[in-house]
C-alpha cells in the first residue's frame, strides 16, 4: 500500500471538495467534518507508514518515507487536526467558511509533502504549497486591520525567503548537477572549501529560518500572530515553523554530515547554529517578558522555543566532524525532535486556551486573564498545564526534552550553550508563572462565567492527557524521535 | 525490592485527586479521609524510621531499597531507585508527622476554596517524601520541582495580604536556583563511565578535577532553599504570608530538602571539590546563623521573628556538615542531621501558634499584642513552650543538637567557639518578645478569646518528640553516625 500517496490523494481531496460548499446557501459545518475526516484519514495512514515504511514510486527519486518525515507529518497533520476542529464553531458561520477549510487543507497538503521531500525542487513546490494559502488564512477576518497587516507583513517576509531558497537551489544546482538532496549533499562535501557551497548552505539556513522563527529572521512572527485568526496563529507556531524544521535538517543538517570544516576557522556549521541558539532563545525570552498580550507572549516564547531546539542541530552537526562526540549528538538531536513534538503539542494548547478566551471575553491581553480560574477553571487549567510545561517544570513533556538538549551539550565545546540555555530556562518561568499567578491568585473583573463548549473541553483534555502522559511515560516520545534521526 | 518506599511516596501522590473530589462533596469527612491517608503515610514512615534504626545500613550504604525502571531508551535511562538511611529517615517521619499536625491544623485555619487546597497538602508531601526517598538525580530532581508547584499555589491562593507577591518570588528563586543545580547534574551524569544518575553509583567516582563547578551549581540549587544568606531573600515573605499550616511545612520540611540536598548531594557526590572549599561553606553557615539571629531580633512581627529564626537554625546545619568536612570528626555532621529533624518540629509549633494568635488576635505585630497570659493563655503557654524549643533550652532536643554542631565546630577550629553566642541571641530576642507579647498587662476590659483546648492538644504533639529525643537521642544519632562516617571517608579525613 502507497500510504503517503493516498494520504495527499485525502488531503487533495479535501483541498478540492471543500470550496464547493460555498455553492450551497446552508453552509454549515460540513466542509469542516470533511476536512477533518480527511485529515484523521492521513494521519492513519502516515501513522501506518511510519510503522512499517512503504517506497512511494509514483514520485520516483522526488519523496523519501522514513520515520523522520513521518515524525513531522503526524505533528503537522495533528495540529491542522486540532486547528480544524476547533475552528468549526466559529468558523461554519461565515461566509467563506468553506475556503478557510480548503485554504487549511492546501497548506496541510504542502507540509505533508515537504515532511518527505527528498528532492530540493519538491522541497519548493511543498514550501510553497504550504505557505501560499497562510498568507490568505493570516488575513482571514478580513475587516481587522491587524489581520490585513500580518497578513502583508508575513507574505512579504514570506516571499523574501522563498526568493533566499530559491536562489540557494540554484547554487545547489549549480554545485551538483542535480537537485536530488543526496547528490547535493555528496558535492558540497566534495567542494567544501568552495565559498559558492558555504554560501548555499547559509542562504538555506536564512531562508528556512525565517520559517522556524530563529533570531534574526523573526520580526514577523510576533505581528502576524497577533494579528492572524487565533487557530491560524497556532497553525503557525505549531505546525508551519516545524515544517522549516524538517526542510532544515534535510538539506542544511544532512549537509553538515559531510561538510568538512576549515581547519583552524571558527566560521564552522555547528558554530553558526551555537550563535542563533543562543541569539534566539535569550532575545525571545526577554522579549517574552515585557509583552502585554497574550499573543504575542507566545510568539516570543516560541521563538525561544526554538533556540532550544537549534542546541540539538549544534551538537549533531559537530558531531559528524568529531566522532568522540557521536553520542552526545544522538542525545541532542532525540531531544531535538522530542522538543519538536513537545512544542508543537504545548503550544497548541496553550494557543487554543488564549483562542477560547478570546471567543468569551473578546479580549487577550493579560489583563483578561485576571481570576480567569474562577470564570473558566478547565481554559485556566489546560493553560496552566502547558505554560508550565514550556517552561520545563517536570513531570511533564516539555522537562524531558530540554533534559536530553541540556544533557547534549553539558560536556564538551559547548558547555557555554547548556549554561546559557539553563539561565534562559530559568528565567522564562517568571513569564510564565505570571500568567498562572494571574489565572488564580488575582481577582476578576467579574464573576460571571464563561462559556466552555464541549468541543474545545474535548480537544483541550486531548492535549492536556500528551502533555502530562508523555511526562510521565517519555519512554514512548524519546524512542520515537531517536528512530526518525536522520 | 521492598515495596515501602514507594508506596510513601505513592500514597499521599494517589491521595491528593481522591482529597479533591471528597472534599468537594462534603468538606468535613473529606477532610477526614485526607488525614487518614496521612495517617497512613505516618505509619509507613514510623516503620521505615524504626527499620533504619533497627538494621542500621553499613557506611555509604542503604536500606530498604527498591528499584523500578521508568525511562529505558537506548542511549538514556532512568529508574525509580528509592532508599534510606540515617540521614533520609529522620526527615521522613518528620515529613509524615507533620503533614498530618498540617491537615488538623488547617480545618480551623482555612476556610475559602479548601477543595484543591488538602489535595496540594498531600501533593506537597508526596513530592517531599519522593524528594527524600529517590537515589536517581533525576527523580530526585523531578520531584525538588514538584515540590514547587503546590506551594507556590498554597503561598499565592491562601496567604495573607501580599501572598502574591511573596508566591511569586518563592517560585523564581527556587525555580532559578533548582534549574542551576539541574547543570550539576548532568554534568555528573557524563562524567562516569557506564553514564549513571544513581546516586549510590556516582558516589566517589566523580573524578577531582570535574568536581569544581557541579559542587557550586548543586549548592546554589539547595542554598536557596536551606536558605543560605546571600539567598534568603524570599523567605521572610513566603514564610510569613503563608498560611500558618502552611508556613509549618514550609519551615519545618521544605528547608530540611536543602540540607539534606548539600549532604547527601553537593558532599555526597562532590567530596573533594567539597574539602577544598570546606571553609567558604562554613563561613557561610555563620554567617546565616548570626545573620537570622540579628535581624529576628530586630523583627516588629512575628512571623518575620519567627521565618528568622528558622534560618539561623538551619545555618547550624551547614555549619555543623562542613565541620565535620573539615575536622574528620563525625559529631558536626551527626548534629546537623539531629538539628534538620529537631528544627522540623521547633519552627512548625512556633509558626502554628502565630496562626492561632493571627486568627485570635487579628494580628501579630508585636506592639499591639499585650497581655496574652491574660487574653490566651494556653496559646502563651504554648508560645512560651515553642520558644523555649527554638532558644534550645534542655528539656528540648534542640539543645542537643546545637550543642554537638558547636562542639564540632571547634574540632574544625577553635574559633569557631564564638557560635555559641548565636543560642544566646536567640534566647534574648525570644524572652524579650515574652516579656513584650506574653507579660504585659492586657487592656483593662479584655475578652478571653483562646484556642480550644483540642487545638491546643495537638499544639503540644509538637513539642513531645523533642522532649522525648533529648532522652532517647540514639533513635536519631545511631543511624546517623554511618552517614557522618561515610562524609568522613569520602572526603578523605581519618
Amino acid at each position: 500500500m502507497d500510504y503517503i500517496l493516498f494520504a495527499a490523494v485525502a488531503m487533495a481531496a479535501a483541498a478540492l471538495g471543500t470550496p464547493f460548499f460555498q455553492l450551497n446557501r446552508a453552509r454549515g459545518r460540513a466542509p469542516g467534518y470533511l476536512l477533518a475526516v480527511a485529515l484523521t484519514a492521513a494521519i492513519i495512514l502516515v501513522a501506518l507508514n511510519t510503522l512499517s515504511p512503504q517506497p512511494v514510486p509514483e514520485f520516483g527519486t522526488l519523496l523519501t518515507s522514513d520515520a523522520l518525515g513521518g515524525l513531522f507529518a503526524l505533528v503537522t497533520l495533528s495540529v491542522t487536526l486540532a486547528v480544524t476542529v476547533f475552528s468549526l464553531p466559529t468558523i461554519s458561520i461565515r461566509a467563506n467558511g468553506p475556503l478557510y477549510y480548503s485554504l487549511l487543507a492546501f497548506s496541510a497538503l504542502g507540509m505533508l509533502f515537504l515532511s518527505y521531500a527528498a528532492d530540493l525542487l519538491i522541497l519548493f513546490v511543498a514550501w510553497e504549497l504550504m505557505s501560499l494559502p497562510t498568507y490568505a488564512l493570516a488575513g482571514f477576518d478580513k475587516n481587522r486591520k491587524e489581520s490585513n497587516e500580518a497578513s502583508a507583513k508575513y507574505a512579504i517576509l514570506g516571499a523574501l525567503s522563498s526568493a533566499i531558497i530559491l536562489y540557494a537551489i540554484s547554487l545547489s544546482y549549480g554545485l551538483a548537477g542535480s537537485t536530488q538532496i543526496s547528490t547535493v549533499v555528496r558535492a558540497f562535501a566534495a567542494q567544501s572549501t568552495d565559498p559558492l557551497s558555504m554560501i548555499a548552505i547559509l542562504l538555506f539556513i536564512v531562508g528556512f529560518g525565517f520559517k522556524m522563527s530563529i533570531v534574526p529572521f523573526h520580526m514577523w512572527v510576533p505581528d502576524a500572530y497577533e494579528g492572524a485568526p487565533i487557530t491560524i496563529s497556532t497553525l503557525f507556531a505549531a505546525a508551519t515553523k516545524k515544517a522549516g524544521f524538517v526542510a532544515a535538517i534535510r538539506v542544511v543538517l544532512v549537509a553538515s554530515t559531510v561538510y568538512a570544516v576549515t581547519q583552524g576557522s571558527i566560521f564552522t556549521i555547528p558554530n553558526i547554529f551555537a550563535v542563533l541558539a543562543l541569539l534566539t532563545m535569550t532575545l525571545g525570552n526577554l522579549a517574552a517578558l515585557t509583552q502585554k498580550s497574550m499573543t504575542r507572549l507566545l510568539a516570543y516564547s516560541s521563538i525561544s522555543q526554538a533556540g532550544y531546539i537549534l542546541i540539538g542541530f549544534v551538537i549533531f552537526s559537530y558531531a559528524q566532524a568529531n566522532p568522540a562526540y557521536a553520542l552526545d549528538g544522538t542525545i541532542g538531536m532525540t531531544g531535538a525532535l522530542f522538543h519538536i513534538i513537545n512544542h508543537s503539542i504545548m503550544v497548541t494548547a496553550a494557543f487554543l486556551a488564549a483562542g477560547l478566551v478570546l471567543i468569551g471575553l473578546k479580549r487577550v491581553d493579560l489583563g483578561a486573564f485576571e481570576g480567569l480560574a474562577k470564570r473558566a477553571p478547565i481554559t485556566s487549567f489546560t493553560l496552566s498545564v502547558s505554560l508550565l510545561a514550556l517552561a520545563g517544570v517536570p513531570p511533564l513533556n516539555g522537562f524531558w526534552s530540554k533534559l536530553l538538549l541540556f544533557l547534549s551539550v553539558v560536556n564538551g565545546p559547548y558547555a557555554w550553550l547548556a549554561v546559557a540555555a539553563v539561565l534562559n530556562s530559568a528565567f522564562s518561568v517568571a513569564y510564565y508563572v505570571w500568567i498562572i499567578k494571574r489565572m488564580y491568585m488575582d481577582e476578576p473583573e467579574s464573576h460571571e462565567k464563561m462559556n466552555e463548549p464541549l468541543t474545545y473541553v474535548l480537544i483541550f483534555a486531548v492535549l492536556t492527557a500528551l502533555i502530562i502522559g508523555l511526562g510521565l511515560f517519555p519512554q514512548l516520545g524519546i524512542n520515537f524521535a531517536q528512530s526518525a534521526i536522520p | 525490592m521492598n515495596p515501602i518506599l514507594a508506596l510513601l511516596v505513592l500514597i499521599p501522590l494517589a491521595g491528593s485527586p481522591l482529597s479533591y473530589l471528597l472534599v468537594k462533596r462534603d468538606r468535613e469527612s473529606g477532610i477526614a479521609v485526607t488525614l487518614a491517608v496521612a495517617l497512613v503515610t505516618l505509619g509507613l514512615a514510623v516503620y521505615s524510621f524504626w527499620y533504619v534504626y533497627a538494621h542500621v545500613p553499613a557506611i555509604g550504604d542503604y536500606t530498604l531499597m527498591g528499584s523500578y525502571q521508568w525511562v529505558s531508551t537506548p542511549n538514556f535511562g532512568i529508574d525509580l531507585l528509592f532508599g534510606v538511611d540515617g540521614l533520609s529517615s529522620p526527615l521522613i517521619l518528620a515529613t509524615a508527622a507533620l503533614t498530618v499536625f498540617a491537615i488538623i491544623g488547617s480545618r480551623r485555619l482555612i476556610h475559602g476554596g479548601s477543595p484543591p487546597y488538602f489535595a496540594l497538602l498531600l501533593l506537597f508531601e508526596g513530592a517531599i517524601m519522593g524528594v527524600f526517598t529517590s537515589l536517581n538525580l533525576v527523580v530526585f530532581y523531578v520531584f525538588w520541582e514538584l515540590v514547587m508547584i503546590p506551594m507556590f499555589f498554597l503561598i499565592g491562593v491562601w496567604g495573607g495580604d501580599k501572598r502574591r507577591y511573596a508566591a511569586m518570588k518563592f517560585m523564581i528563586f527556587i525555580f532559578v536556583g533548582s534549574t542551576v543545580m539541574l547543570l550539576a547534574f548532568l554534568a555528573a551524569y557524563l562524567d562516569v563511565s557506564p553514564f549513571s544518575f544513581d546516586i549510590p553509583t556516582l558516589a566517589g567516582k566523580i573524578p577531582d578535577g570535574l568536581q569544581y563547578l557541579p559542587l557550586l551549581a548543586s549548592f546554589i540549587g539547595f542554598a536557596v532553599k536551606l536558605p543560605v544568606v546571600p539567598f534568603h531573600s524570599w523567605l521572610p515573605d513566603a514564610y510569613s504570608q503563608a498560611p500558618a499550616p502552611v508556613a509549618v511545612l514550609l519551615a519545618g520540611v521544605q528547608s530540611a530538602m536543602g540540607g539534606y540536598g548539600i549532604i547527601r548531594i553537593s558532599i555526597g557526590l562532590f567530596p573533594y571539590a567539597a574539602a577544598q572549599w570546606a571553609w567558604a561553606f562554613l563561613l557561610l553557615g555563620i554567617v546565616t546563623m548570626f545573620y537570622g539571629a540579628i535581624v529576628a531580633l530586630l523583627a516588629k512581627e512575628l512571623k518575620r521573628m519567627f521565618a528568622y529564626t528558622s534560618l539561623n537554625h538551619m545555618g547550624f546545619v551547614l555549619f555543623g556538615a562542613f565541620a565535620t568536612v573539615i575536622s574528620g570528626n563525625a559529631l558536626g555532621m551527626e548534629g546537623a542531621i539531629f538539628q534538620m529533624f529537631v528544627h522540623a518540629f521547633t519552627a512548625g509549633s512556633l509558626f502554628m501558634v502565630a496562626g492561632y494568635i493571627q486568627q485570635q488576635a487579628g494580628t501579630t505585630e508585636i506592639s499591639q499584642l499585650k497581655g496574652l497570659r491574660n487574653t490566651m493563655p494556653r496559646t502563651a503557654g504554648l508560645l512560651v513552650a515553642a520558644a523555649g524549643a527554638a532558644m534550645a533550652l534542655p528539656p528540648f532536643g534542640s539543645f542537643l543538637a546545637e550543642i554537638a554542631v558547636i562542639a564540632g565546630g571547634i574540632q574544625a577550629n577553635a574559633y569557631t567557639g564564638v557560635t555559641v553566642l548565636v543560642p544566646v541571641l536567640t534566647g534574648g530576642y525570644l524572652l524579650w518578645m515574652i516579656r513584650r507579647v506574653v507579660l504585659t498587662p492586657a487592656a483593662e476590659h479584655f475578652q478571653v478569646r483562646d484556642m480550644p483546648w483540642l487545638d491546643a492538644a495537638t499544639l503540644a504533639m509538637y513539642l513531645i518528640p523533642l522532649i522525648l529525643l533529648i532522652v532517647f537521642s540514639a533513635l536519631i544519632l545511631t543511624p546517623a553516625a554511618p552517614v557522618a562516617q561515610w562524609v568522613v571517608h569520602l572526603t578523605g579525613g581519618p
